[in-house]
């Protein structure tokens, strides 16, 4: 097995474009399982923990361009690929509560100060506790390659089966588009002990006041992580004809509950050893009421602070 | 004048703690063999029950770095007389999931897990059959159960009595397959000096190890030495020989130098054992006031097709609560599944769940404090032997237990206290394991300057014995710690059965106790007092079971006090608050033995709450073989834990009074968060363990 | 394909030569014999491996070798100076934090993590206040950080209090 280590996302790029029997490595919490557990024999390895540009998160404004400093509505967050969980849960926080909340419970204290966004991208699992709150915010993910250059996918289509994702053999992930949040963001997830554990089910949803828009993301309940589109639609819609964006009144009794139940019917869960399909569709329907009930005081909350 | 306070009894840190807190205490693989050390890696079956068509080694050969490719063909032939899967690659016949088929011995760990993945093997299969049932017709009475118990006891007319009687319960309770998984996996170093084999090993007790390496290499006792001072943590798994001894010892021999073979994660799922799934049909008849007029316990459990092993598992119903009528039974399925073991407190810990969920389900249809339930049943004598108690204080341990817990004033009515979003409930159990004792040898030397060695070959897998030895040892010669020098753990050392059973301290340390004495003796009557300037060594024995175990029924005991928080949205469950109160005799170290408790327990909640190893029927292997699957408990996941003991020690057991610690923590405990998790919700689960999708099922919700 | 690098581990260098396949974890103990971080289960799952690089703690197992460069690796041994115990030594001692003692020195390592990463106020899923520039280390938030290191022990409620004492003296807990 070759071990390959660029040093600059160039050379990481012309070294994919060689080797496409390369496996990527960033923290390695994903690979190296396969590697230890002999469930993979790549040809090389290709090492990206030496690439600085990985290494990296900007702020852009909303017109593209890369401000030095965020925080205004309509910025985004560029999380280069390799930067690991524990700083997102230290530096962005405020920035990308959602996904820092999902970050704080990733695998072990150990596992999120190697494992990376990029690299569970790579990995596609299901059960990835990053990707719900990616999709919930509507992050996109910027791929590149040597020959063709960049590709900006969106999460939600980024996920094409089980384990299986939307990089070409030739691609690496460079980093995550991650909208800065404008209203409030919530991760839940349900396991069968108190920590490191792999969900048995996780929800994320995310208030887009902005655009008078929800965001929602289903993990390990599924072939891939989804969204649950009816479930988004029903909510603003239902959020809009009351007046409550502007209100912010309380959420209609039932509302919550009624929104837990098209989340649940958006997934596709099977039955396995960390928990039954019919109790993957109940927690799910329990987390998303939980969740946007949270997110919804807080969006209330907000108001009162500014007033 | 000067007074010597006594040893035992005190919260004496460990001696061996400096060393392991640093990490520099030599477990098996870290101990220096003076030679490079050759890796060896294994090649398993696929399949569970059929014969091996197609070998290839010659890839796996070719690879650089290899030293040899072992497999039936080839191995060196073992002596006959091996038990269960020792035998090792010995034939081509397959007969469970995991079984080593070849094995790989190569300069390196990284070359040798590589060429087991160029071996390619192919099976004439059959199906496999590892589901059991209570249905199953091939269900049998084995001669008799593990430890010597008989296979069934009955007493009076159960049937007639459960018939009559005014209050009944019959349910079925059921335990999946649990593996012990400490945290060191099994590992053996080989290495030959010509004929002589020394193996440093992680197990339970050198000489368990020592006679199946003599059988097998056709070795005289003294041409083997087993070296274990330090074990990673063990539950029963390293009592016994496994093939990774054989495996070791085989290919050192093979490639003429030391060779280790250090499991993966995933081979601690088939290749050393596992504890028996359980199902477990209950029957208790009562009268109004809850005096038990009939109890019935009937187990059914499995063994491997390759030995038999016969889990004890309703026995503890054969001692805890009086009645006139009474019946236990356990039969076996044969089934292609790897050899079962006994785990810790193999019998009690299954068995204990099924009992005392029953109990607790008996008080409620008698709307009764399951307190007083117990209490209302204690028996005055062993219940089927007819003896009287050594000592025994569950009673005790129950009042205390509920004092200390803050269970007076419980309200019996389940599902009705909410906090929040979590439903709130409490539990109990009773805890009981045996109190035994075995032969054990021991020499004691001192030197001219009142130095003392202490020789015996007791085993330290974590249960503080390293240090309470030492302060048996320093008390019975009348000395401080720091003079005595404790040596265990080598099959040199004079013959001492393994840890287990909860035996260590009775058996070992009463063997010093009685070795110190006639070296004290000796000193006295010949030298005056004094050590002679040669110093002075003397060999003692503990013959073996006390004197009044024939005499006598000699049990520890304990009670749970368990609170239960589940959220009634997701069915996640919580156990903040525990109490549990034992009588379990002398306790030598304070500090140790209260670990040793809280361990006990813990894992106990573990077991209610996680673990299971799920089989694929149709496939025939564990679906969850690691521990991102097989989930023991975190430290997230245990909460505050009040531990204590009643001031009793049982002098017909041992001269030191004890009972043995290592195993009744756990017993019990699997019980008392289930009947608390029934007071939170009024659901009971009688199949462990409690995970959150069964509060849906119960509600039927899901 | 072996590969010649030099790892730094508790003060000193060692050159080796690796397989490009060498986890750290095995580096340490095969090839350098450096037996205190222990192998439990070889895939993150257990914390047996916890070392700490650069100061922060991770599983040995799931680095490679050949990536850790100049990365200075230390561990439970390494913790003492001039061989006088550090504090989490002797609190685990005197705690009884452990009973076999092969998940000790990745617990070891993983405490000392955890009172650096309070002290930089990263917060974990019990912290109230995400925002607070430190963290208290509490008795959950102790449970919680040190749930990356399985004890089949199972000495947990001894941990917590021997974590504690440390994080007292050094000021993230009252």
């Amino acid at each position: 097995m070759d071990f390959l280590q660029p040093t600059s996302w160039a050379d990481a790029l012309a070294v994919r474009a060689e080797r496409s029997d390369a496996v990527p490595i960033a923290g390695g919490t994903d690979v190296m399982v396969d590697l230890n557990f002999d469930r993979r024999r790549p040809g090389a390895l290709l090492d990206l923990g030496r690439v600085p540009e990985l290494r990296e998160w900007t702020v852009e404004d909303g017109t593209g361009g890369v401000g030095a400093t965020g925080g205004v509505g309509g910025s985004t967050v560029r999380l280069g690929a390799g930067v690991p969980y524990s700083r997102i849960i230290d530096d962005l926080g405020a920035r990308l509560p959602g996904l820092a909340m999902a970050a704080r419970t990733v695998g072990s204290p150990q596992i999120r100060i190697r494992g990376t966004v990029g690299g569970n991208l790579g990995s596609a699992s299901p059960a990835g506790d990053a990707h719900p709150p990616l999709l919930a915010a509507g992050a996109v993910v910027e791929v590149e390659s040597a020959a063709r250059g960049v590709r900006r996918i969106p999460a939600a289509e980024f996920f094409t089966g089980v384990k299986r994702n939307a990089l070409e053999p030739d691609e690496l992930i460079a980093a995550v588009l991650v909208p800065e949040a404008v209203g409030p963001q919530q991760f839940c997830k349900v396991g069968t002990r108190n920590a490191m554990v792999i969900a048995v089910s996780a929800f994320a949803c995310a208030l887009h006041p902005d655009r008078r828009a929800v965001g929602t993301g289903i993990g390990s309940a599924a072939p891939t992580p989804r969204r649950a589109p009816e479930a988004e639609e029903f909510l603003a819609g239902e959020l809009e004809s009351a007046g409550l964006w502007e209100s912010r009144g309380d959420l209609p009794d039932g509302l919550a509950r009624a929104f837990g139940e098209r989340v649940a019917a958006a997934a596709s869960p099977i039955d396995d050893v960390r928990g039954s399909a019919a109790y993957r569709r109940h927690s799910l329907a329990v987390m998303a009421r939980r969740s946007v009930t949270w997110a919804w005081a807080e969006y209330q909350q907000d108001l009162r602070k500014a007033a | 004048m000067t007074t010597m306070d006594r040893l035992v009894g005190a919260g004496v840190d460990r001696i061996d703690g400096p060393a392991k807190v640093r990490g520099t205490a030599p477990y098996a693989y870290e101990q220096d063999p003076g030679e490079p050390i050759a890796h060896l890696a294994v090649v398993q079956s696929t399949v569970n029950r059929g014969r091996i068509s197609r070998l290839d080694p010659s890839r796996a050969e070719a690879l650089p770095g290899v030293l040899a490719v072992l497999t039936p063909a080839n191995a060196p032939r073992l002596g006959k007389g091996l038990a269960s899967d020792l035998p090792v690659l010995q034939s081509l016949d397959v007969h469970y999931q995991g079984q080593v088929v070849a094995a790989v011995v190569a300069e390196t760990s990284e070359i040798a897990k590589a060429a087991v993945g160029a071996i390619a093997v192919g099976y004439d299969a059959e199906p496999p059959d590892v589901a059991l049932s209570p249905d199953r017709e091939d269900l049998y009475a084995p001669e008799k159960l593990m430890a010597g118990f008989a296979t069934d006891s009955i007493i009076g007319d159960v049937d007639g009595a459960l018939a009559a009687a005014v209050v009944s319960i019959d349910a079925t309770y059921e335990t999946p397959t649990q593996h012990h998984n400490p945290i060191e996996m099994h590992t053996s170093m080989a290495r030959w000096d010509g004929d002589s084999l020394t193996l440093w090993d992680a197990d339970q007790g050198p000489h368990n190890i020592v006679n199946d390496l003599v059988t097998g290499f056709g070795l005289d006792a003294g041409q083997v030495r087993v070296i274990s001072p330090y074990v990673g943590g063990a539950f029963g798994s390293k009592a016994f020989t496994h093939p990774n001894q054989m495996l070791a010892a085989m290919a050192a021999r093979v490639v003429g130098r030391t060779v280790v073979y250090e499991l993966t994660r995933q081979q601690m799922f088939s290749l050393v054992g596992h504890r028996t799934p359980t199902i477990q049909r209950l029957r208790l008849g009562a009268d109004p006031e809850g005096r038990l007029t009939a109890i019935s316990h009937e187990v059914v459990e499995h063994t491997a097709r390759i030995a038999e092993f016969a889990e004890q598992t309703a026995t503890p119903t054969r001692v805890l609560y009086a009645a006139p009528h009474r019946r236990t039974t356990h039969r076996l399925a044969r089934l292609d599944v790897p050899p079962p073991t006994i785990m810790r407190a193999p019998g009690e810990t299954p068995g204990m769940f099924a009992l005392e969920s029953a109990m607790d389900e008996l008080a409620v249809v008698l709307g009764l404090d399951p307190v007083e339930l117990r209490i209302r049943n204690e028996p005055e004598r062993d219940p089927e032997r007819d003896l009287p108690w050594s000592t025994r204080n569950l009673v005790e341990c129950l009042r205390t237990g509920a004092e200390r817990f803050g269970w007076a004033g419980r309200d019996l009515r389940p599902g009705v206290r909410t906090e929040g979003r979590w439903l709130v409930g409490t539990g109990v159990a009773s805890a009981t394991y045996p109190t035994r004792r075995r032969k054990a040898q021991c020499r004691i030397s001192v030197d001219g300057a009142g130095r003392y060695v202490v020789e015996i070959d007791g085993s330290d897998i974590g249960t503080g014995a390293w240090t309470a030895l030492t302060q048996i040892a320093a008390d019975a010669l009348g000395t401080d710690m720091a003079s005595v020098e404790l040596r265990i753990g080598d099959s040199r050392l004079p013959f001492a059965g393994g840890a287990g059973g909860s035996t260590g301290l009775a058996s070992w340390g009463t063997a010093i106790v009685f070795t110190a004495r006639d070296l004290r003796k000796q000193l006295d009557e010949q030298h005056g007092g004094q050590p002679p300037a040669g110093g002075l060594s003397v060999d003692g024995e503990l013959p073996g079971e006390s004197p009044h175990a024939k005499t006598h029924s000699m049990h520890a005991y304990g009670a749970h006090f368990v609170e239960v928080r589940v959220d009634r949205d997701s069915g996640e469950v919580r156990v903040p608050r525990a109490t549990s109160v034992y009588d379990a005799g002398t306790i030598v170290n304070a500090k140790t033995a209260r670990s040793q408790l809280l361990g006990g327990f813990s894992m106990g909640v573990s077991m209610a709450l996680h673990e299971g190893s799920v089989t694929d029927e149709r496939y025939g292997h564990y679906v969850n073989h690691d521990l991102a699957e097989y989930h023991v408990a975190t430290n997230a996941d245990i909460g505050e834990i009040d531990i204590s003991w009643l001031d009793v020690d049982d002098q017909l057991a041992n001269p030191i009074g004890l009972k043995g610690i290592g195993e009744i923590g756990i017993t019990g405990a699997a019980a008392a968060v289930a009947n608390a998790y029934w007071h939170a919700t009024r659901l009971r689960i009688r199949d462990l363990p409690i995970t959150p999708d069964k509060y849906f099922r119960e509600l039927g919700e899901s | 394909m072996d590969s010649q690098i030099t790892l730094r581990v508790d003060g000193a260098a060692h050159p080796l030569a690796v397989d490009t396949r060498t986890t750290l974890l095995d580096a340490l103990r095969e090839r350098l014999r450096i037996t205190s971080p222990k192998k439990g289960c070889d895939h993150g799952q257990c914390g047996a491996c916890t070392v700490l690089l650069d100061g922060r703690r991770v599983n040995s197992c799931l680095v490679l070798a050949v990536t850790v460069g100049d990365a200075e690796v230390t561990t439970s041994d390494g913790l003492a100076v001039d061989d006088v115990p550090h504090a989490l030594h002797r609190s685990f001692v005197e705690h009884d934090a452990f009973q076999c003692g092969y998940c000790t020195p990745g617990q070891v390592c993983s405490a000392a993590g955890i009172l650096a990463e309070a002290r930089a106020g990263w917060p974990s899923a019990v912290t109230p206040d995400v925002a607070a520039d430190t963290v208290e280390l509490t008795d959950d938030e102790i449970r919680e950080r040190m749930s990356g290191n399985l004890c089949r022990c199972a000495a947990y409620a001894n941990i917590v209090p021997a974590v504690a004492d440390v994080a007292r003296a050094e000021g993230v807990r009252r």
